[in-house]
């Protein structure tokens, strides 16, 4: 059976509707691995004694970022705040992919509320990056990432805020994938800033992202920011072809704060796109360097109101307390972490009267002019080529103490939130220190096509997606 | 000193859909406490509101109505404050960009009240305080609000009650409220203050919560009119806050002063995308204004020629002046129509009540006209109308059955009168001698002789020449 880790999600799928592989065995063996490897990376936060799916279907493993409903599990954002509610429903993805027959073999460590770029905000402690025990998964969905690059499951869900799916993506050395806002159903991902979220998959390959892509895509009536946009087969552009392809390098992503390493990697990147016949445009996207400040507002305003609901009243951490009030203020003091009190603050300022033109209006403006950047850079590229994250995974402990250059580790993937476009990470090669280097793609608004077309072509091309971490050669 | 009261109300209306306004949930909470709720309007993690279209069509109905411009692209907003009946703790509602806005309501008299704005919101659920702790009772939470908003208007607490009692038939003669006060459908704060008649600014404004009824709105406001008045006189400082009406002492009391006011951090609900609100739904809903309550009253004084008490009545009774009406066009007598109406026909409808009445009005109309014709007299059709008004039987089967049907030919009165003149000499004596009221008593006798049958103006015709022609005989 461990040969099973060789495969591709899609691969496990054919043998076990072919007859070659059985789901039960297959759903042991990966609970199996993350039943004993999880002791030393923390990637799941709840390991399912059975399989939740539809009973009559066959299907692959999959692990859920621990903010996403599954009817009568625990859920709990990796905060104390939720104690131990359980989901009253499904989330619109659990129904799709119970539909398509998945298994869900558990929950996936996360920052608390998705707010953070590490995993180190968790309830249940940091995710630790496979291919360095003393370095972090990146996050906030770091427990998918690490979880998959770690083949403890196959495919998995993450949610992305401002590149919670993609950095922690890179960082591991998988595929992670945020498509475009609205292409996902929202309804059932607890909200942490509700016009930035997108739900997406974290897989080892683009084959596999482009197959659950179809699963997960597709309007939804219960979310009414979700897309009546027609959703292509997204296998039909698992195409090895980039021959005339546009693809703009804005130069504000390549500046001062990009690892050394992880720029050669972006040239070398590039040089493979070039030989597969794709075109190269410098392109301009002014206003990035607001992009961090603009998103901690318009993120953290958001997640103050979202992050209300936490109150002790009707379900989830309740104090001991006397009067209303207390318990409002003892239930949120002891059931919120340091970095969810911190956004909650800032959000609730930025929202305040007398600060709300100043802060949150402003940050709208810039919203629109960071999106209209897009649209222009648009017009002459296809696809944006930038690095995901400006450094490799750091160590634990290292941003903690500095939360601006933990922010600031969210450069490069904030502006495809900001602006609701599809962007995917997809590895790249590594460091001297052997740790995974990815590199991002930013597309069109609903045009997730062309990315997985580059992304499988580049990947038709280089080895990197199949290098696995040094824990399980050994 | 001589002042102006300046009054403007603010008036929660319930809309009557279906369904809840952001889920599907039945917009009916007299059920059992917490059993019309669902994780949406519960506020459960993940949920996403789902706008209730029924919703926007009422609202624009009503915003018609008062003749508000109704803006093309209206948007939610978040209004966010903890309370135990609000359980994401954030309401969602309309600030800056409300359906409509600028209209406004005549009142019989033809002034025109202003309609600063009219928005859709949510409600809250309901809190049931016991001795030492309190229970939160959810049906009510989500059901389609309405608030109407009034300019400073208002000159005197009777205008604010005509403006309620007009604004509440105006809403209920477009369906689309109920207007209950006491179950809370319609709900009114006020905002009043007093200055001297001709200074420019307006005075130190207190906002007056707490009335159960149109009665405790105009109380209150006397109250607080008063109240402030007298602060005026004596120089004590009126402070901007909000006070409650105690009905039963009769007097307002502080509940919170400007400085504890809340900070509602407004901001655009990010789980809800702006609605465009289509020319042809507008034209839609135009089809379902029908007559508004002071054209109807304004039509049944001028043209029924009817009082303006009576007009009241049926402008308020909308079920009454249907029947007045079509009663009216199957025998054109407004004025006696309206007086059986108005008088032992109410008093059978007060008595067994609205749903037991079975007869037509154009049965109804049969009778008065009978009695018009001299073919019932008075008693008879009291008669006729107590019979029937809840079976709707033929008029001449009941005229038959019970030999109601006035005795007007001289042949058949001829005994009674007789009789009467026979047995009473010395009431004819009194008549003689110049008693006017012993001719009644004469009638009555030949009315009791009759059973009720015998036509008066004939009878005393009769009798009166009877009487005429002993007196020459003597």
């Amino acid at each position: 059976m461990e040969d099973l880790i060789a495969l591709t999600g899609t691969q496990i799928a054919e043998q076990i509707n072919n007859g070659k592989l059985d789901e039960g065995e297959v759903f042991s063996f990966f609970r199996g691995r993350a039943k004993k490897l999880n002791a030393s990376l923390n990637s799941f936060v709840e390991i399912y004694e059975e399989p939740v799916g539809a009973a009559d279907t066959r299907g692959v493993p999959i692990a859920i970022k621990d903010n996403i409903c599954i009817k009568g599990k625990r859920i709990t954002c990796a905060s104390k705040i939720l104690n131990s509610h359980r989901a009253v429903y499904d989330a619109t993805v659990i129904n799709r992919l119970k539909q398509a027959g998945f298994k869900i073999i558990g929950t996936a460590n996360m920052d608390e509320f998705a707010f953070g770029s590490s995993t180190e905000n968790s309830c249940y402690g940091v995710v630790k990056n496979p291919w360095d025990n003393s370095r972090v998964s990146g996050g906030s969905s770091g427990g998918s990432a690490a979880a998959v690059a770690a083949r403890l499951v196959p495919f998995a869900l993450g949610s992305d805020t401002g590149g919670s799916i993609r950095q922690p993506a890179a960082l591991c050395g998988v595929v992670g994938f945020k498509p475009t806002y609205g292409r996902i159903s929202r309804y059932g991902l607890i909200a942490f800033a509700s016009s930035l979220d997108q739900i997406g998959p974290v897989t080892t390959n683009m084959v596999d992202c482009a197959w659950l892509l179809n699963v997960l895509c597709g309007f939804d009536q219960y979310d009414s920011t979700s897309s009546q946009a027609a959703v292509p087969d997204f296998n039909n552009s698992l195409v090895d072809d980039v021959r005339g392809l546009n693809i703009g390098l804005p130069a504000e992503y390549y500046g001062q704060g990009l690892n050394p390493e992880v720029k050669s990697r972006l040239d070398e990147t590039r040089a493979v796109f070039e030989k597969k016949g794709a075109k190269f445009v410098e392109i301009n996207l002014p206003h990035t360097e607001y992009a961090v400040a603009v998103y901690y507002i318009v993120a953290s305003s958001e997640a103050s109101s979202n992050l209300q609901r936490f109150d002790g009243i009707r379900y989830g951490l309740r104090e001991k307390a006397s009067g209303l009030k207390d318990v409002y203020f003892r239930s949120r003091a002891a059931g919120f972490g340091a970095e969810a009190k911190r956004r909650i603050l800032l959000g609730t300022y930025s929202l305040s009267s007398g600060y709300y033109d100043a802060y949150y209006v402003r940050a709208l403006k810039v919203r629109r002019l960071i999106k209209e950047d897009f649209d222009q850079a648009f017009k002459n590229v296809d696809i944006i080529l930038t690095p995901t994250s400006p450094t490799p995974a750091f160590k634990i402990g290292e941003k903690t103490l500095d939360p601006l250059s933990m922010y600031l580790s969210d450069i490069y993937t904030i502006s495809a939130n900001l602006a609701g476009l599809p962007a995917v990470s997809i590895p790249c090669g590594f460091t001297k220190e052997n740790l995974p280097v990815g590199m991002q793609l930013i597309g069109k608004e609903f045009d997730e096509a062309t990315l997985i077309r580059a992304g499988y072509s580049y990947q038709c091309a280089t080895e990197w997606h199949k290098y696995l971490p040094p824990m399980i050669a050994d | 000193m001589n002042y102006q009261t300046v009054i403007g109300l603010e008036v929660h209306v319930q809309l009557k859909t279906k369904s809840k306004i952001f889920c599907s949930c039945p917009a009916d909470f007299d059920a059992p406490a917490n059993t019309n709720i669902c994780p949406v309007c519960c506020g459960y993690p993940g949920v996403l509101p789902v706008f209730n279209k029924q919703a926007l069509k009422l609202g624009i109905r009503v915003a018609l109505a008062l003749s508000c411009k109704i803006n093309d692209s209206i948007y939610f907003e978040r209004k966010n404050y903890f309370y135990p009946d609000l359980p994401k703790n954030y309401q969602i509602s309309q600030y800056k960009m409300p359906l409509g806005e600028k209209g406004y309501l005549e009142l019989p008299g033809g002034k025109k009240i202003g309609i600063t704005r009219v928005h859709l919101e949510e409600d809250a659920g309901k809190l049931i305080h016991k001795d030492n702790y309190s229970l939160v009772d959810l049906n009510r939470t989500g059901t389609p609000l309405l608030e109407i908003v009034s300019e400073p208007d208002i000159a005197d607490t009777q205008e604010a009650y005509d403006y309620l009692t007009y604004l509440k038939l105006t809403l209920q003669y477009i369906e689309a409220s109920d207007c209950d006060m006491e179950k809370g459908s319609l709900r009114c704060d006020a905002n009043i203050s007093l200055k001297l008649k001709e200074a420019a600014e307006l005075g130190t404004k207190v906002e007056l919560k707490n009335m159960n009824s149109f009665k405790g709105v105009r109380d209150g406001l006397e109250f607080e009119e008063k109240r402030q008045a007298n602060c005026l006189e004596t120089g004590e400082k009126i402070f901007q806050e909000t006070r409650l009406w105690d009905a039963e002492k009769s007097k307002t009391y502080v509940m919170r002063s400007k400085e504890e006011a809340h900070d509602y951090r407004y901001f655009p609900e990010p789980d809800l995308p702006d609605f465009k609100v289509a020319r042809e739904l507008i034209e839609e809903e135009k089809k379902h204004l029908g007559e508004q309550p002071l054209d109807k009253y304004r039509r049944f004084t001028a043209g029924y020629k009817l009082s303006g008490k009576d007009a009241d009545v049926f402008v308020q009774d909308s079920w009454l002046g249907k029947f007045f009406e079509e009663a009216c066009g199957h025998f054109n007598r407004p004025d006696k129509i309206a007086g059986w109406l108005l008088g032992p026909f109410l008093e059978h409808v007060n008595e067994r009540g609205r749903e037991s009445i079975k007869i037509t009005p154009q049965n109804f109309a049969k009778i008065i006209q009978l009695f018009c014709e001299d073919k019932l007299n008075n008693l008879a059709a009291k008669k006729v109308i107590a019979l029937c008004i809840n079976t709707n039987d033929s008029i001449e089967g009941i005229i038959n059955k019970e030999g109601l049907a006035q005795v007007s030919d001289s042949g058949g009165l001829r005994g009674f009168v007789d009789a009467a003149l026979a047995e009473n000499p010395k009431v004819v004596e009194e008549y003689l001698a110049g008693k006017e009221q012993a001719m009644m008593f004469l009638v009555g006798q030949v009315m009791k002789k009759s059973k009720g049958k015998a036509n008066p103006k004939v009878t005393r015709e009769m009798l009166e020449g009877k009487i005429k022609n002993l007196k020459s005989d003597k």
